[in-house]
Protein backbone atom coordinates (compact mmCIF):
# COMPACT_ATOMS: atom_id res chain seq x y z
CA UNK A 1 0.00 0.00 0.00
CA UNK A 2 2.01 2.88 1.29
CA UNK A 3 5.17 1.16 0.15
CA UNK A 4 4.23 2.01 -3.41
CA UNK A 5 4.24 5.70 -2.63
CA UNK A 6 7.67 5.62 -1.06
CA UNK A 7 10.47 6.85 -3.18
CA UNK A 8 13.47 4.60 -3.51
CA UNK A 9 15.94 7.46 -3.65
CA UNK A 10 19.60 6.65 -3.77
CA UNK A 11 19.10 3.69 -1.46
CA UNK A 12 21.37 4.80 1.39
CA UNK A 13 18.50 4.52 3.86
CA UNK A 14 16.51 1.37 4.42
CA UNK A 15 12.76 1.95 4.44
CA UNK A 16 9.98 0.37 6.46
CA UNK A 17 6.72 1.09 8.21
CA UNK A 18 3.23 1.68 6.92
CA UNK A 19 2.24 -1.95 7.27
CA UNK A 20 5.57 -3.36 6.18
CA UNK A 21 7.38 -3.15 9.51
CA UNK A 22 9.00 -6.03 11.31
CA UNK A 23 7.58 -7.27 14.59
CA UNK A 24 10.56 -5.75 16.39
CA UNK A 25 9.82 -2.34 14.92
CA UNK A 26 6.12 -2.58 15.66
CA UNK A 27 6.69 -3.61 19.27
CA UNK A 28 9.04 -0.71 19.82
CA UNK A 29 6.88 1.70 17.89
CA UNK A 30 3.45 1.20 19.35
CA UNK A 31 3.54 -0.60 22.70
CA UNK A 32 2.86 1.76 25.58
CA UNK A 33 2.05 4.56 23.16
CA UNK A 34 -1.23 5.99 21.98
CA UNK A 35 -4.30 7.38 23.62
CA UNK A 36 -5.49 5.87 26.89
CA UNK A 37 -8.73 6.81 28.53
CA UNK A 38 -10.49 5.36 31.52
CA UNK A 39 -13.18 3.63 29.47
CA UNK A 40 -10.70 0.87 28.58
CA UNK A 41 -10.22 -0.05 32.19
CA UNK A 42 -13.75 -1.38 32.32
CA UNK A 43 -13.18 -3.88 29.58
CA UNK A 44 -13.22 -6.76 32.04
CA UNK A 45 -16.93 -6.09 32.36
CA UNK A 46 -17.34 -7.22 28.78
CA UNK A 47 -15.73 -10.54 29.59
CA UNK A 48 -12.86 -10.18 27.14
CA UNK A 49 -9.51 -11.42 28.28
CA UNK A 50 -6.63 -9.16 27.40
CA UNK A 51 -3.07 -10.34 27.44
CA UNK A 52 -0.67 -8.13 29.27
CA UNK A 53 2.41 -7.37 27.31
CA UNK A 54 5.56 -6.18 28.89
CA UNK A 55 7.95 -5.31 26.13
CA UNK A 56 10.68 -3.90 28.26
CA UNK A 57 13.80 -5.65 27.15
CA UNK A 58 16.29 -5.92 29.92
CA UNK A 59 19.75 -7.04 29.03
CA UNK A 60 22.03 -7.81 31.93
CA UNK A 61 24.92 -5.40 31.72
CA UNK A 62 27.63 -8.01 32.21
CA UNK A 63 26.26 -9.93 29.24
CA UNK A 64 26.32 -6.76 27.19
CA UNK A 65 29.90 -6.08 28.23
CA UNK A 66 30.99 -9.58 27.32
CA UNK A 67 29.33 -9.36 23.93
CA UNK A 68 31.12 -6.16 23.09
CA UNK A 69 34.40 -7.44 24.49
CA UNK A 70 34.04 -10.42 22.18
CA UNK A 71 33.23 -8.20 19.21
CA UNK A 72 36.27 -6.06 19.98
CA UNK A 73 38.53 -9.07 20.34
CA UNK A 74 37.33 -10.42 17.04
CA UNK A 75 38.72 -7.29 15.42
CA UNK A 76 42.09 -8.14 16.80
CA UNK A 77 42.28 -11.45 14.97
CA UNK A 78 42.49 -9.48 11.77
CA UNK A 79 44.50 -6.58 13.14
CA UNK A 80 47.23 -8.86 14.43
CA UNK A 81 50.45 -8.71 12.49
CA UNK A 82 49.57 -5.28 11.26
CA UNK A 83 50.29 -3.76 14.60
CA UNK A 84 46.63 -2.91 14.91
CA UNK A 85 47.54 0.51 13.57
CA UNK A 86 46.35 0.59 10.03
CA UNK A 87 42.69 1.32 10.40
CA UNK A 88 41.89 0.82 6.74
CA UNK A 89 43.52 -2.58 6.57
CA UNK A 90 42.00 -3.53 9.86
CA UNK A 91 38.52 -2.63 8.74
CA UNK A 92 38.89 -4.29 5.37
CA UNK A 93 40.23 -7.42 6.98
CA UNK A 94 37.33 -7.63 9.34
CA UNK A 95 34.77 -7.00 6.68
CA UNK A 96 36.23 -9.56 4.35
CA UNK A 97 36.56 -12.02 7.17
CA UNK A 98 32.85 -11.87 7.59
CA UNK A 99 33.16 -12.25 11.34
CA UNK A 100 30.54 -9.72 12.12
CA UNK A 101 27.13 -9.11 13.47
CA UNK A 102 27.54 -11.39 16.45
CA UNK A 103 26.22 -8.92 18.93
CA UNK A 104 23.25 -7.94 16.85
CA UNK A 105 21.43 -11.12 17.69
CA UNK A 106 20.47 -10.04 21.17
CA UNK A 107 17.54 -7.81 20.38
CA UNK A 108 16.26 -10.32 17.88
CA UNK A 109 16.36 -12.99 20.55
CA UNK A 110 14.53 -10.73 22.97
CA UNK A 111 11.95 -9.99 20.33
CA UNK A 112 11.48 -13.69 19.76
CA UNK A 113 10.63 -13.84 23.41
CA UNK A 114 8.15 -11.02 23.08
CA UNK A 115 6.80 -12.78 20.02
CA UNK A 116 6.29 -15.90 22.09
CA UNK A 117 4.48 -13.89 24.72
CA UNK A 118 2.32 -12.35 22.06
CA UNK A 119 1.43 -15.83 20.96
CA UNK A 120 2.53 -17.57 17.79
CA UNK A 121 -0.06 -17.25 15.09
CA UNK A 122 0.66 -16.64 11.46
CA UNK A 123 4.21 -15.67 10.76
CA UNK A 124 3.86 -13.88 7.48
CA UNK A 125 6.25 -11.10 8.44
CA UNK A 126 8.80 -13.46 9.89
CA UNK A 127 11.44 -13.03 7.18
CA UNK A 128 11.79 -9.35 8.13
CA UNK A 129 13.19 -10.36 11.45
CA UNK A 130 16.05 -12.40 10.15
CA UNK A 131 19.44 -10.93 10.54
CA UNK A 132 20.68 -11.34 7.01
CA UNK A 133 18.25 -9.01 5.21
CA UNK A 134 18.76 -6.32 7.80
CA UNK A 135 22.51 -6.43 7.33
CA UNK A 136 22.37 -6.28 3.59
CA UNK A 137 23.03 -2.96 1.90
CA UNK A 138 19.88 -0.96 1.28
CA UNK A 139 20.69 -0.73 -2.38
CA UNK A 140 20.67 -4.48 -2.73
CA UNK A 141 17.29 -4.68 -1.04
CA UNK A 142 15.84 -2.04 -3.31
CA UNK A 143 17.07 -3.95 -6.33
CA UNK A 144 15.46 -7.12 -5.12
CA UNK A 145 12.16 -5.39 -4.64
CA UNK A 146 12.19 -4.21 -8.20
CA UNK A 147 12.78 -7.68 -9.55
CA UNK B 1 -22.97 -7.41 26.02
CA UNK B 2 -20.62 -7.24 23.07
CA UNK B 3 -17.24 -5.66 22.63
CA UNK B 4 -15.77 -3.39 19.98
CA UNK B 5 -12.15 -2.90 19.12
CA UNK B 6 -11.06 0.71 18.67
CA UNK B 7 -7.99 1.37 16.49
CA UNK B 8 -7.99 5.11 16.73
CA UNK B 9 -9.88 8.32 16.11
CA UNK B 10 -10.24 10.43 12.98
CA UNK B 11 -12.26 13.45 11.90
CA UNK B 12 -15.88 12.55 11.15
CA UNK B 13 -15.39 13.47 7.49
CA UNK B 14 -12.31 11.29 7.03
CA UNK B 15 -12.45 8.50 4.47
CA UNK B 16 -10.73 5.23 5.34
CA UNK B 17 -8.65 3.29 2.81
CA UNK B 18 -10.70 0.44 1.40
CA UNK B 19 -8.35 -2.50 1.91
CA UNK B 20 -8.04 -2.36 5.69
CA UNK B 21 -7.92 -5.72 7.45
CA UNK B 22 -8.80 -5.70 11.13
CA UNK B 23 -7.92 -8.16 13.88
CA UNK B 24 -11.46 -9.44 14.43
CA UNK B 25 -12.95 -12.61 12.91
CA UNK B 26 -14.68 -10.61 10.16
CA UNK B 27 -11.59 -8.54 9.43
CA UNK B 28 -13.88 -5.58 8.78
CA UNK B 29 -12.93 -2.08 9.79
CA UNK B 30 -15.46 0.74 9.85
CA UNK B 31 -16.17 4.00 11.64
CA UNK B 32 -18.66 5.20 14.21
CA UNK B 33 -19.07 8.97 14.07
CA UNK B 34 -20.34 11.37 16.65
CA UNK B 35 -20.18 15.11 16.10
CA UNK B 36 -16.86 15.94 14.44
CA UNK B 37 -15.05 12.77 15.59
CA UNK B 38 -15.20 9.19 14.35
CA UNK B 39 -13.81 6.05 15.99
CA UNK B 40 -12.14 3.49 13.72
CA UNK B 41 -13.68 0.25 14.95
CA UNK B 42 -13.88 -3.45 14.25
CA UNK B 43 -15.06 -6.67 15.84
CA UNK B 44 -13.16 -8.55 18.52
CA UNK B 45 -12.12 -12.20 18.63
CA UNK B 46 -14.34 -13.93 21.18
CA UNK B 47 -12.79 -17.38 21.28
CA UNK B 48 -9.35 -16.34 22.44
CA UNK B 49 -7.65 -13.65 24.52
CA UNK B 50 -6.82 -10.52 22.59
CA UNK B 51 -3.29 -9.16 22.37
CA UNK B 52 -1.41 -11.67 20.21
CA UNK B 53 1.40 -10.90 17.82
CA UNK B 54 -1.03 -10.86 14.90
CA UNK B 55 -3.37 -8.54 16.80
CA UNK B 56 -0.48 -6.16 17.34
CA UNK B 57 0.56 -6.22 13.69
CA UNK B 58 -3.05 -5.80 12.53
CA UNK B 59 -3.54 -2.82 14.85
CA UNK B 60 -0.41 -1.16 13.49
CA UNK B 61 -1.25 -1.92 9.87
CA UNK B 62 -4.74 -0.40 10.19
CA UNK B 63 -3.64 2.69 12.08
CA UNK B 64 -0.67 3.40 9.81
CA UNK B 65 -2.65 2.79 6.61
CA UNK B 66 -5.16 5.38 7.81
CA UNK B 67 -2.32 7.70 8.82
CA UNK B 68 -0.95 7.60 5.30
CA UNK B 69 -3.88 9.68 4.08
CA UNK B 70 -5.49 11.37 7.07
CA UNK B 71 -4.81 12.59 10.60
CA UNK B 72 -5.39 9.80 13.10
CA UNK B 73 -5.15 9.65 16.86
CA UNK B 74 -4.00 6.11 17.63
CA UNK B 75 -5.38 4.22 20.61
CA UNK B 76 -3.01 2.41 22.87
CA UNK B 77 -2.93 -1.27 21.96
CA UNK B 78 -5.07 -3.21 22.73
CA UNK B 79 -8.19 -1.05 23.07
CA UNK B 80 -11.54 -2.74 23.60
CA UNK B 81 -14.72 -1.04 24.71
CA UNK B 82 -18.30 -2.10 25.19
CA UNK B 83 -20.04 -1.69 21.86
CA UNK B 84 -22.69 0.54 23.40
CA UNK B 85 -20.02 2.75 24.88
CA UNK B 86 -18.19 3.87 21.75
CA UNK B 87 -20.23 7.04 21.42
CA UNK B 88 -21.51 7.56 24.94
CA UNK B 89 -18.38 6.69 26.89
CA UNK B 90 -15.52 7.16 24.47
CA UNK B 91 -16.30 9.98 22.07
CA UNK B 92 -19.02 12.13 23.66
CA UNK B 93 -17.32 12.89 27.00
CA UNK B 94 -14.00 13.77 25.28
CA UNK B 95 -15.32 15.17 22.02
CA UNK B 96 -13.84 18.66 22.20
CA UNK B 97 -10.47 17.41 23.40
CA UNK B 98 -10.30 14.91 20.53
CA UNK B 99 -11.20 17.66 18.05
CA UNK B 100 -8.37 19.85 19.38
CA UNK B 101 -5.82 17.04 19.20
CA UNK B 102 -6.89 16.00 15.68
CA UNK B 103 -6.69 19.64 14.58
CA UNK B 104 -3.17 19.89 15.94
CA UNK B 105 -2.12 16.71 14.12
CA UNK B 106 -3.90 17.60 10.90
CA UNK B 107 -1.63 17.56 7.87
CA UNK B 108 1.25 15.97 9.78
CA UNK B 109 2.62 12.46 9.88
CA UNK B 110 5.28 10.68 11.90
CA UNK B 111 8.53 9.22 10.68
CA UNK B 112 10.76 7.21 12.98
CA UNK B 113 14.46 7.16 12.24
CA UNK B 114 16.71 4.44 13.58
CA UNK B 115 20.43 4.17 13.11
CA UNK B 116 23.00 1.59 14.06
CA UNK B 117 26.75 1.73 13.85
CA UNK B 118 28.55 -0.53 11.46
CA UNK B 119 29.91 -2.33 14.45
CA UNK B 120 33.30 -3.44 13.16
CA UNK B 121 34.11 -0.01 11.77
CA UNK B 122 33.33 1.87 14.96
CA UNK B 123 34.87 -0.73 17.29
CA UNK B 124 38.06 -0.47 15.23
CA UNK B 125 38.00 3.29 15.74
CA UNK B 126 37.68 2.85 19.49
CA UNK B 127 40.57 0.40 19.65
CA UNK B 128 42.64 2.75 17.55
CA UNK B 129 41.88 5.86 19.56
CA UNK B 130 41.66 4.67 23.16
CA UNK B 131 44.95 3.44 24.68
CA UNK B 132 43.20 1.83 27.65
CA UNK B 133 40.91 -0.22 25.44
CA UNK B 134 43.82 -1.23 23.22
CA UNK B 135 45.97 -2.25 26.20
CA UNK B 136 43.19 -4.28 27.75
CA UNK B 137 42.35 -5.91 24.46
CA UNK B 138 45.99 -6.99 24.05
CA UNK B 139 46.06 -8.32 27.60
CA UNK B 140 42.86 -10.32 27.14
CA UNK B 141 44.25 -11.78 23.95
CA UNK B 142 47.21 -13.30 25.82
CA UNK B 143 45.09 -14.98 28.47
CA UNK B 144 43.00 -18.14 28.31
CA UNK B 145 39.28 -17.46 28.41
CA UNK B 146 38.79 -18.60 32.03
CA UNK B 147 41.55 -16.35 33.31
CA UNK B 148 40.43 -13.29 31.40
CA UNK B 149 36.83 -13.11 32.58
CA UNK B 150 37.12 -9.95 34.65
CA UNK B 151 39.34 -8.27 32.10
CA UNK B 152 36.84 -9.09 29.39
CA UNK B 153 34.00 -7.63 31.45
CA UNK B 154 36.10 -4.51 32.02
CA UNK B 155 37.01 -4.31 28.33
CA UNK B 156 33.37 -4.64 27.36
CA UNK B 157 32.39 -1.99 29.88
CA UNK B 158 34.97 0.43 28.47
CA UNK B 159 33.84 -0.29 24.92
CA UNK B 160 30.16 0.12 25.78
CA UNK B 161 30.81 3.37 27.64
CA UNK B 162 32.89 4.74 24.77
CA UNK B 163 30.28 3.65 22.23
CA UNK B 164 27.48 5.31 24.18
CA UNK B 165 29.45 8.55 24.54
CA UNK B 166 30.12 8.56 20.84
CA UNK B 167 26.56 7.83 19.83
CA UNK B 168 25.05 10.32 22.28
CA UNK B 169 27.09 12.96 20.54
CA UNK B 170 26.62 11.73 16.96
CA UNK B 171 22.96 10.88 17.53
CA UNK B 172 22.26 14.37 18.79
CA UNK B 173 23.97 15.95 15.81
CA UNK B 174 22.03 13.66 13.49
CA UNK B 175 18.71 14.73 15.04
CA UNK B 176 19.76 18.38 14.90
CA UNK B 177 20.52 18.07 11.24
CA UNK B 178 17.00 16.81 10.48
CA UNK B 179 15.12 18.92 13.01
CA UNK B 180 14.60 21.87 10.62
CA UNK B 181 12.51 19.61 8.37
CA UNK B 182 10.09 18.57 11.13
CA UNK B 183 7.38 20.31 13.14
CA UNK B 184 8.28 18.38 16.27
CA UNK B 185 10.90 15.84 17.32
CA UNK B 186 10.99 13.25 20.10
CA UNK B 187 14.37 11.58 20.58
CA UNK B 188 14.32 8.29 22.45
CA UNK B 189 17.34 6.78 24.11
CA UNK B 190 18.54 4.04 21.73
CA UNK B 191 18.25 0.51 23.09
CA UNK B 192 21.61 -1.07 22.33
CA UNK B 193 25.05 0.48 22.83
CA UNK B 194 25.71 0.47 19.08
CA UNK B 195 22.35 2.04 18.23
CA UNK B 196 23.04 5.63 17.27
CA UNK B 197 19.61 7.14 17.03
CA UNK B 198 15.93 6.37 17.63
CA UNK B 199 13.93 9.51 17.02
CA UNK B 200 10.38 10.34 15.96
CA UNK B 201 9.80 13.27 13.62
CA UNK B 202 6.40 14.87 13.11
CA UNK B 203 6.54 16.04 9.51
CA UNK B 204 4.11 18.18 7.56
CA UNK B 205 2.74 16.21 4.64
CA UNK B 206 3.74 18.98 2.25
CA UNK B 207 7.36 18.60 3.40
CA UNK B 208 7.63 14.79 3.35
CA UNK B 209 9.72 14.79 0.18
CA UNK B 210 12.06 17.41 1.59
CA UNK B 211 12.41 15.45 4.83
CA UNK B 212 13.06 12.17 3.01
CA UNK B 213 15.70 13.83 0.85
CA UNK B 214 17.40 15.19 3.96
CA UNK B 215 17.41 11.72 5.55
CA UNK B 216 18.79 10.24 2.35
CA UNK B 217 21.57 12.86 2.24
CA UNK B 218 22.38 12.08 5.86
CA UNK B 219 22.45 8.37 5.07
CA UNK B 220 24.85 8.98 2.21
CA UNK B 221 27.16 11.04 4.40
CA UNK B 222 27.19 8.34 7.07
CA UNK B 223 27.43 5.37 4.70
CA UNK B 224 29.93 2.78 5.83
CA UNK B 225 29.73 3.98 9.43
CA UNK B 226 26.05 4.21 10.36
CA UNK B 227 23.18 2.30 8.82
CA UNK B 228 19.96 4.32 8.84
CA UNK B 229 16.45 2.96 8.70
CA UNK B 230 13.42 5.19 8.18
CA UNK B 231 9.95 3.97 9.20
CA UNK B 232 6.93 5.79 7.88
CA UNK B 233 4.72 7.50 7.16
CA UNK B 234 3.25 6.41 10.50
CA UNK B 235 0.51 7.49 12.85
CA UNK B 236 1.78 10.07 15.36
CA UNK B 237 2.42 7.52 18.12
CA UNK B 238 5.02 9.69 19.81
CA UNK B 239 2.98 12.86 19.59
CA UNK B 240 -0.23 11.82 21.32
CA UNK B 241 -0.78 14.26 24.19
CA UNK B 242 -1.08 12.80 27.67
CA UNK B 243 -4.53 12.64 29.23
Amino acid sequence: MTVATQRQGGGYVERGGGGSSSLADVVELILDKGLVIDVFVRVSLVGIEILTIDARIVVASVDTFLRFAEATNRLDLYGKGKGGKDLTELVEGVTEGGARGKTTGMLDAAVDKVGDMLGGGREEREPEREEAPRRRPARQRAREREE
Amino acid sequence: MSATYVYGLVGADARLPEDLKGLGPSGRVSTIAHGEVAAIVGDVPVDRPIGTRDDLLAHEAVVDAVAATTAVLPMRFPAVVESDGVVEELIAPHHDHFVDVLDALDGKVQFTLKGRYEQDVVLAELVEEDPEIRALQEKVRELPEDASYYDRVRLGELVVTALEERRDDEGERLVQRLEPFAAEVVAHRPGQPDDVVNAAFLVERARIGEFEDAVEDTGRDLAGRVRLRLLGPLAPYDFVPEG
